[in-house]
């Protein structure tokens, strides 16, 4: 995909609306019937090599805690937040920890045996499960009331070019991992290419239509006929763009900032740029589920507008002793929660299309992480924190569990989201089933 | 055909069975109402109107015996109406037979489904370069690495690989310089399509493996991450048949992710480790893919539109695109904007420029006029160029936007969707000789003859022919004209009853259709291209698996190679075992689909569907008769004769050859009998005995020569030859005195198509 310097100018300029009915090019719809009952919504967003905990987990336990330095940014939404510390991913087999991190992170099952080699361990491949995303996903779409034209939108930002066990969290199923879409203009492409296709379309029709009367003037009668008949299927095409512009049901198309390429120090904007087309997509109902990959389980971000400079997860192995390293973790950790701050922020002050209330009365936004501390690599109290109120669990708290483990947690997210599974992953470990005292 | 129960009543005519004592219906409208209504229904002085309509032959029959004729109404028997309905109605009064009669003319046809494919390549590919087939090149360039990074000072091995297909057990390939525990391969070259479809490509390894097909940023599988037991990795892909793709196949056995070897004291134990590289070319079984189909050259990257179309109509027996539907201009619409899509992504590469330069306007714009004008097939007049291009880089707000339109703009226009038949320009002849010989656009070489005004003469236009046909998408529509003339291209289902042919296997049978290919190629390409050794060679390509099927002495894994088999009783592809097999029911042999099938591909006989359908007599209710009498049996009667009696008699000449084409004396203890005669357009009955009799028999009449040139004609050109005026004498006069060279025909074709009106005109047009 090109990034022309000019796309802000592109929409702009043509002259058909935004969005459109569906009869034209083969559009699916972009208003369902499905429009009824509350529309309940997903995003799992994911930052590698752990967290320093002391700057990220509340001290306290219950409805009153004080936010730490790296969560700060969660304030204004703290009465709708979750923490649940005592999360384990207790997955074990093959691979290093920061490979079963990521890759076990939402399939709570193990990795196949493989040839990717960690920096320990044995060897492994890709996860042997779906991931709880696509689960809830193909239930929603089984389902005419919660099917959605995409199902799911996997979001990334800065996600390395290679697949590998360490740059995939999503998958549709065992050995069958999704790769993030980490260009905003793609992402923008798969939402919208339709309706920027159909405004192109239109740009050329009128002189498309002269062009074929030219022409049917140079050939014989007898042959004419053939192109006044192609003519007057060009005609009805033309017909068929100017209803559904009149037809215009008011979604806003988004426009993405242009130019902006896929290079380290444009992480804050690529960031921004997702969240909109994420928020915007909501606001479209074009998904229910969506997940966020920041860089990937290793990540080496380097926060350079943070005055970071070291790559993000060469800092997250240095002892706890180095108060400066401690820092600067707090820091990154501090931006990611900016971001779930602004994705929040995003969704509160969008209303609900045809309901009441914002997005976020819908919406769980969960951030989570592979690692629960950089330098120990330890798979305990992984950082789970849940901001809205998509699966009606009772927020303003802060939780603490005893190392229950994950598998029972992504049972919690589906039972959240409507989807009463009773077990997910290993069985193993899903021995009580849902985590009590969330709701 | 196999599964075909239609047989029997072959009717040559338009009447139909005359079952009951009413007069012929031409008679009785040269007798009772020609007078009025003209010879042909075309009206007389005192009744003018024409006889033509839209009644059936029903109603028609009824009105005819309430009303006519007009001075005596009711006279005529029922029966009478009833047979003059029917003549009129077949001979010009409905739609169809209207049809039937208008004459032939060169009709303004739209590009075919295959011609857009190929032109929107091509245009594309004109700027990025368009692949070459070396056939001389076979095989893939392997280089061998000792370790897992492909960097040169690891490489410990070049060679050619003809196919991928290795088992190395737990040893390495190089013993003395790579250690069995950790290798890696690269593989690069080029695929051939040999035709239009999706493919499938199948990678078999228990290691890490990532082949790439045309695209060589995005791995067609990737299979780096070796994950659980997977050791089989398919993936499909559309391909435009006649084109090479660029390939490559990394393989690697060792680690990927943290490289620990340094730390390790110990060499791992080396697991076994094999690949496979197989495919699957559209309706045929998995095989590994063969070197005549790979090349140690790389290719440019092709740009294969992925909108699907609707099939094109080829109810004339050759794909005729003279009609449009809703369905095809949507399709032209989502290709259009599928290859502007796809430009303006690669708008850097295009245009030669970056985003940020200073003659970034400039450039696209001199892009898109070179886009627009081979789209167009031409250079383009001053009113072009300003709609097309200026007016577009004038009302978009920026040069990009504007190249969007412009190239949705060029090839949903009728200057592209069309081809001018009768345009008298230099470039108008350059468009037809390459839609003809390529079914796509003009390449540089041709472009550049058009311009300098070296089009002009017959000899002109001839030579480009000639260096044309060289081309490897000429020879891929030559070997579909093939297969279209022995009605073979859609593959039959050649599965036969595993009572009789348990050996007869899948892979025979996709075995047998190259070894009819490669005889097709060799026919056209090889040494004189002559027509006669389609009908009379004796040799055949064989490999081991098809030796040791039909009985020749061959090494099992041998490939393709031309032998003798039963050199006296076999002649070309009228024996050919694919064709035998293909006509001929799961059991037995049948004459009768055999016969059709030589009167219709190789003597060009129109027949048409018997207006009864009947089954054919099961064997088992006769089993003392051999096929032969069976079918003499069925076809006895006299209404049966008229057809079958030129038809049974050639299927009967290839009695020696079972339902698998093998060569049999004998049926049920009783000794074949492939006596038989042919008739002849003048009616007699020239004996002939057996396969290669029958054959130098049919080549003497003459017949042969007219039905290929038709058949040439029409495949290449899709066009009728009788709008041609004298064009199919002309060539087939042209044909049979030039030892029937198929190359020289299909050259000849081609001037003929691509040459202008008043160059027909001097070909004496009778029309």
């Amino acid at each position: 995909m090109t990034r022309p310097t000019n796309r802000r100018d592109f929409f702009r300029d043509l002259g058909l609306g935004a969005a459109a009915l569906p009869f034209v090019l083969n559009l699916p719809s972009l208003g369902f019937a499905n429009q009824a009952a509350r529309k309940k919504r997903l995003v799992i967003m994911f930052s590698p090599n752990g967290v320093i905990p002391s700057a990220f987990w509340p001290n306290e336990e219950g409805s009153k805690f004080t936010l730490g330095e790296s969560v700060a940014p969660l304030e204004p939404f703290k009465d709708r937040t979750l923490f649940l510390h005592g999360v384990c991913d207790k997955v074990r087999g093959d691979g290093d920890n920061h490979m079963r991190g990521i890759g076990c992170l939402l399939t709570g099952a193990e990795l196949y045996p493989g040839n990717i080699q960690g920096g320990s361990h044995t060897p492994a491949g890709w996860a042997s499960g779906i991931s709880i995303d696509q689960e809830i996903k193909n239930h929603y779409q089984k389902n005419a009331a919660t099917k959605t034209r995409f199902g799911s939108l996997e979001f990334g930002v800065m996600v390395p070019e290679r697949a590998d066990t360490w740059t995939r969290m999503v998958y549709s199923g065992p050995n069958k991992p999704i790769a993030p879409i980490d260009d905003p203009y793609q992402m923008f492409a798969k939402l919208y290419g339709r309706t920027k296709d159909r405004e192109t379309l239109g740009s050329i029709l009128d002189d498309l239509q002269d062009d074929f009367r030219k022409v049917e003037s140079k050939v014989s009668a007898e042959d004419r006929r053939l192109l006044e008949e192609h003519a007057t299927f060009v005609r009805e095409m033309e017909l068929e763009l100017r209803e559904s512009t009149l037809a215009e049901v008011g979604h806003a198309m988004p426009e993405p900032e242009p130019g902006v390429r896929k290079d380290n120090d444009n992480i804050p904007k690529i960031s921004k740029m997702q969240i909109d087309l994420m928020v915007n997509s909501f606001a479209n109902d074009f998904s229910r589920i969506a997940t966020l990959q920041y860089t990937n389980s290793v990540g080496q971000a380097k926060m350079r507008w943070l005055g970071v400079d070291e790559g993000h997860h060469e800092l997250s192995h240095n002892p706890d002793s180095d108060a400066k390293s401690v820092e600067k973790l707090t820091k990154i950790n501090k931006w990611y929660a900016e971001q779930m701050a602004y994705l929040a922020q995003r969704l509160r002050e969008t209303p609900e299309p045809g309901g009441t209330g914002s997005l976020l009365d819908n919406t769980a936004i969960i951030w989570t992480n592979e690692l629960g501390k950089g330098n120990s690599h330890t798979l305990d109290n992984i950082p789970f924190v849940v901001v809205g109120n998509g699966l009606d669990f009772k927020m303003g708290r802060s939780l603490k569990y005893k190392r229950v483990p994950h598998n029972r947690l992504l049972l919690s997210i589906a039972h959240g989201m409507g989807h009463e599974l009773k077990r997910f992953g290993n069985p193993d470990f899903c021995g009580d089933g849902p985590l009590s005292d969330l709701s | 055909m196999r599964t075909a129960i239609l047989l029997g009543l072959f009717t040559a005519g338009t009447t139909a069975l005359a079952a009951d004592p009413a007069r012929d219906g031409a008679a009785v409208y040269k007798a009772d109402c020609a007078r009025c209504h003209g010879a042909r229904g075309e009206g007389s002085k005192e009744f003018p109107k024409p006889l033509i309509g839209g009644r059936s032959i029903g109603q028609l029959a009824r009105l005819i015996a309430k009303t006519m004729p007009e001075d005596d109404p009711g006279t005529l028997s029922e029966a009478d109406a009833r047979s003059v309905a029917e003549y009129i109605h077949g001979a010009f009064y409905s739609e169809l037979a209207r049809e039937r009669n208008r004459p032939a003319r060169i009709e303004l046809a739209r590009l075919t489904v295959g011609q857009y494919r190929n032109a929107v390549a091509d245009i594309l590919g004109s700027f990025q370069g368009i692949g070459s087939w070396d056939s001389s090149k076979p095989g893939l360039q392997a280089q061998y690495y000792k370790n897992r990074r492909y960097r040169n000072s690891d490489r410990v091995l070049e060679r050619v690989d003809p196919v991928v297909r290795f088992d190395w057990g737990t040893d390495a390939p190089v013993p003395e310089k790579i250690e069995p525990h950790e290798f890696s391969i690269r593989w690069d070259g080029s695929v051939l399509a040999p035709e239009t479809g999706e493919y499938e490509f199948i990678v078999k390894t228990e290691h890490a493996a990532r082949l790439y097909i045309n695209d060589p940023e995005k791995p067609l599988i990737d299979a780096w991450v070796k994950s659980g037991n997977d050791t089989e990795y398919k993936a499909t892909i559309h391909l435009l048949g006649g084109r090479p793709y660029n390939l490559k196949l990394e393989f690697s056995k060792a680690k990927q992710g943290v490289d620990d070897s340094k730390d390790k004291k110990e060499k791992p134990k080396s697991l076994p480790a094999s690949i496979r590289l197989e495919w699957r070319v559209p309706g045929r079984p998995v095989e590994i893919i063969p070197a005549r189909n790979l090349s140690t050259v790389r290719s440019p990257k092709v740009f294969v539109v992925a909108t699907a179309f609707p099939a094109d109509d080829k109810s004339v027996g050759y794909v005729k695109a003279t009609t449009i539907s809703k369905a095809w201009d949507q399709a032209t619409t989502e290709a259009a904007l599928e290859t502007a899509a796809h430009v303006v992504a690669r708008l850097d590469a295009f245009s030669g420029s970056k985003p940020d330069a200073q003659d970034r306007g400039e450039k696209l714009r001199s892009f898109t006029t070179r886009f627009v004008e081979r789209a167009f097939r031409r250079p383009l007049t001053d009113e072009e160029r300003k709609l097309f291009v200026d007016t577009q880089f004038a009302t978009a707000k920026t040069p990009e936007i504007a190249v969007r339109r412009a190239v949705l703009f060029a090839l949903k226009s009728p200057r592209f969707l069309y081809l001018d038949p009768s345009g008298r320009t230099p470039h108008d002849v350059a468009a037809r000789l390459a839609a003809v010989l390529w079914d796509s656009i003009p390449d540089k070489p041709l472009l550049d003859a058009a311009a300098q005004g070296k089009l002009a003469t017959e000899e002109q236009i001839r030579a480009q022919a000639e260096r044309m046909l060289t081309d490897v998408r000429a020879r891929t529509k030559v070997r579909a004209l093939l297969l279209d003339w022995l009605r073979v291209e859609q593959p039959p289902d050649l599965s036969k009853d595993p009572k009789h042919f348990a050996e007869f296997a899948p892979e025979v049978a996709a075995d047998l259709r190259t070894s009819l290919e490669l005889f097709l190629d060799d026919v056209v390409w090889g040494e004189g291209s002559d027509y006669r050794r389609f009908l009379t060679d004796d040799s055949i390509y064989l490999n081991g698996r098809l030796a040791k099927f039909y009985g020749v002495d061959l090494p099992p894994d041998a490939d393709f190679r031309r032998v003798k088999l039963e050199p006296e009783a076999r002649a070309g592809v009228i024996s050919h075992p694919y064709l035998l097999a293909a006509f001929a029911y799961t059991a037995t042999s049948s004459p009768i689909h055999r016969g059709v099938f030589l009167s219709r591909s190789v003597l060009g006989r129109s027949l048409q569907q018997p207006p009864e359908a009947v089954a054919p007599l099961a064997p088992d209710l006769h089993p003392d008769l051999t096929t032969r009498k069976r079918v003499e049996l069925q076809t006895s009667p006299a209404m049966c004769t008229t057809c079958h009696g030129m038809i049974n008699p050639l299927g009967f000449g290839l009695e020696h050859f079972d339902a698998v084409g093998r060569y049999r004396k004998e049926e049920k203890g009783k000794a074949i009998d492939a006596k038989a005669g042919f008739e002849n357009l003048a009616g007699e009955s020239i004996p002939f005995d057996g396969a290669r009799s029958l054959a130098n028999v049919l080549l003497a009449s003459g017949e042969p020569a007219r039905a290929f040139v038709d058949q040439c004609f029409h495949s290449l050109v899709r066009q009728p030859i009788r709008a041609y005026g004298s064009a199919r004498a002309d060539l087939e006069r042209k044909f049979t005195s030039r030892s029937m060279n198929i190359r020289e025909l299909l050259v000849e074709v081609a001037v003929v198509a691509a040459s202008t009106s008043s160059n027909r005109a001097a070909l004496a047009d009778v029309r």
